[in-house]
């Protein structure tokens, strides 16, 4: 949940990045006509920047002739229903690749259409699909609503907390972000779908409260979440709230708190500037995401255009742009990835090809393991932020 | 000839109305529309025009209250700190300094300004770290045998945050105050006795009061509406006016976030008000200009 500064969750590695390319090769002039001038048509889609493959979609304007213009949102869930409600996103997008976790209101608003699944060859060989979001599956909700799909899961991820072992030894609870024993040295997310059901997940799985589903907690139980929230926050139990991927990188280099909730690439990038955080295996479980693929509701949209967007989904569940997606940023995405990566070394260096594969399993083994899937827009969620409200004044 | 009079004046009076019209459209109109959205309904995620005091309700109950409090408490005492430091800098500037040295002091409070505001907030984070440089200095020296938690995710540090941003920006109008004073009446307090500091009391701070409340207006209007800081260098969950009206946003509840946004500006008009009614803003540069 973020404001302005709210270089809110998985803007983070590259908004910047995104941004600039897509500015820079949409404003080219000569880039841009001679590709539209190629192309049957441009495909527009919205996305947070995790599903950016560095700018380069010929492979799939080679397999469809159709070009995809890239369009940097923020990944709040309040800027993504404020684009599409009323800033006009429904009107121009035809697809929009964001945090799942949000189908009710957006489809409760009218804003995205069914996903005809026979009109992506590629999902029914998504083994992912089928043993992480299969009906009946928990993550089944995070892309389908009243037993209707609505989403395409293109990357997938579960999300923990970071220590530094240095200080702390080897850490395998959410506990440790509430242990006395780091009293002041801890931090979580400004965030109440992340930090809040993480904690609901260290209670319940403790029986510390009486929690029935962390991903989607009723009033009372938000309640005894914050309720303890604001004990350890008294007691001077957490440092800070981060709001932003640089001000979380901030507190893990400089060492002002040992355990953090956050984001795995927040641990890339302290690794990356030689300071040595381990992203842990907590024994309550992961909270479980993915990335969600939409088709906009988009007003007049022609039959050749729709038939392009499902071309676009299709190729999004293909190797090639898995791999790409992998090595950019560090997450799982299809099956076909690793496979991919091994056998184009022409495309993929042997290094990378590890890289990818190496990726692939460590974010299986968390599948594997299971958790909570990640709750963005909570059935209760004025109750929600009217708690996290009275946990941040406290 | 008659013709080219009124020509003029409807010329003259165009060109004040130009100026009215934007402030009405571009600046009352949205407020006013803030404060009628904040008695609308909220209909699933959409906002129904109507008369309901929920967002009121919701903000007197909950804890926007409390933060709000907060807010004023910080923001007054911030721009009373500011204030201090403005005034000592500006009378520095004004009477103390060559021509050539106040050109220098003064562009040195401009320059802060070059700088994004975040970035600069982010910068006190890396100084004031427990392992940051103020803390490795002073244990250095000895003065502290462990590092100064306090110094970052504070009141302090959030109290120094709002200084740094918004000091400067007070500095400018008491020293335009200041140069603006009639210098031979500080002489004839002194000529009749009056010793420097009395003569400062009686006469340079009453005339430069104008300036001063002007810095006043400016300082605690951008102390007030700050979340940057608060959320940079707050500690956990440390929130201001303008964070709260960002979550009542984060989920579209918009007839909260117009509540809340209309009972701050209520807040600031009421000191608006209070600068109307006891200065004449025409005597900002210590003469009446007409």
């Amino acid at each position: 949940m973020k404001n302005d500064l709210s270089l809110s969750r998985r803007e983070l590695l590259l908004s910047t990045l995104l941004s600039g390319t897509a500015a820079l090769t949409m404003t080219l002039p000569g880039v841009s006509r001679a590709a539209s001038s190629q192309a049957a048509g441009t495909i527009n889609l919205a996305d947070i920047g995790v599903g950016n493959p560095g700018g380069n979609w010929s492979k799939y304007t080679a397999q469809s002739n159709w070009d995809v213009n890239l369009i940097a949102i923020g990944n709040a869930p309040s800027a993504v229903m404020n684009k599409l409600l009323a800033g006009g996103g429904r009107k121009t997008y035809d697809l929009i690749n964001i945090v799942g976790g949000m189908l009710p209101p957006l489809v409760n608003n009218h804003l995205i259409e069914p996903i005809d699944t026979s009109k992506i060859p590629n999902w029914s060989k998504d083994s992912y699909i089928s043993s992480y979001l299969s009906k009946g599956s928990p993550g089944y909700d995070f892309i389908a609503y009243q037993n209707t799909i609505y989403s395409v899961p293109t990357v997938l991820q579960g999300d923990a907390f970071a220590y530094l072992p240095e200080k702390t030894g080897k850490l395998s609870s959410y506990g440790a972000l509430f242990d006395p024993k780091w009293k002041g040295y801890t931090a979580l997310e400004d965030n109440y779908t992340t930090a809040g059901q993480k904690t609901a997940m260290y209670l319940k799985h403790h029986n510390l409260a009486s929690i029935n589903d962390p991903a989607n907690m009723t009033p009372a139980e938000i309640k005894q979440v914050v309720d303890f929230l604001i004990k350890k926050k008294k007691e001077g139990q957490f440092r800070t709230l981060w709001s932003s991927f640089q001000q979380a990188v901030n507190l893990m280099t400089s060492k002002e708190v040992y355990v953090i909730d956050c984001w795995e690439p927040m641990v890339f990038a302290a690794k990356d500037k030689g300071v040595d955080w381990v992203y842990a295996d907590p024994e309550e479980g992961y909270l479980l995401w993915a990335m969600a693929a939409n088709l906009v509701k988009k007003p007049g949209v022609s039959a050749a255009e729709r038939k392009a967007a499902y071309e676009l989904l299709n190729f999004m569940l293909g190797g090639w742009y898995g791999a790409k997606i992998t090595l950019l940023r560090g997450y799982m995405t299809n099956p076909h990835a690793v496979e991919y990566a091994k056998a184009h070394p022409n495309e993929f260096s042997a290094k990378e090809a590890q890289k990818i594969e190496r990726i692939t399993k460590d974010v299986k083994s968390k599948f594997d393991q299971g958790g909570s899937w990640q709750q963005r827009w909570p059935k209760h969620i004025d109750a929600y932020q009217q708690q996290w409200e009275r946990f941040k004044a406290a | 000839m008659a013709i080219k009079r009124i020509a003029g004046k409807i010329g003259g009076r165009a060109a004040l109305l130009a100026p009215l019209a934007f402030i009405v459209v571009f600046l009352i109109a949205p407020l006013a529309f803030a404060f009628v959205m904040s008695f609308w309904k909220r209909v699933g995620f959409q906002v129904r025009p109507g008369f309901s005091l929920k967002a009121y309700a919701s903000f007197i109950h909950g804890p926007q209250h409390v933060i709000l409090y907060h807010s004023l408490w910080m923001a007054a005492a911030a721009t009373l700190v500011s204030l201090v430091i403005a005034y000592a800098a500006a009378y520095l500037a004004a009477f103390r300094l060559r021509r050539s040295a106040t050109r220098v002091i003064l562009f040195m409070f401009a320059a802060p300004f070059f700088i994004n505001y975040i970035i600069r907030d982010f910068a006190w984070t890396d100084l004031l770290g427990r392992n940051g440089p103020v803390n490795e200095a002073l244990q250095w020296v000895g003065l502290i045998h462990e590092p100064l938690s306090w110094l970052m995710y504070s009141d302090f540090s959030v109290m120094l945050g709002l200084v740094a941003s918004y000091m400067p920006f007070m500095v400018f109008p008491i020293w335009l105050a200041l140069v603006g004073i009639d210098q031979r009446l500080v002489e004839a307090a002194t000529m009749l006795g009056a010793r420097p500091w009395k003569a400062f009391v009686m006469v340079t701070l009453p005339l430069s009061m104008p300036g001063v409340f002007a810095a006043v207006i400016f300082g605690f209007v951008g102390s007030f509406g700050a979340d940057a800081v608060a959320t940079v260098m707050g500690g956990t969950g440390y929130q201001l006016a303008g964070n709260t009206i960002s979550s009542a946003m984060n989920i579209l509840n918009y007839p909260l976030a117009a509540a809340i946004s209309s009972v701050v500006v209520l807040s600031l008009l009421v000191l608006m008000g209070v600068w109307y009614a006891v200065f004449d803003i025409r005597t900002f540069l210590g003469r009446l200009v007409r």
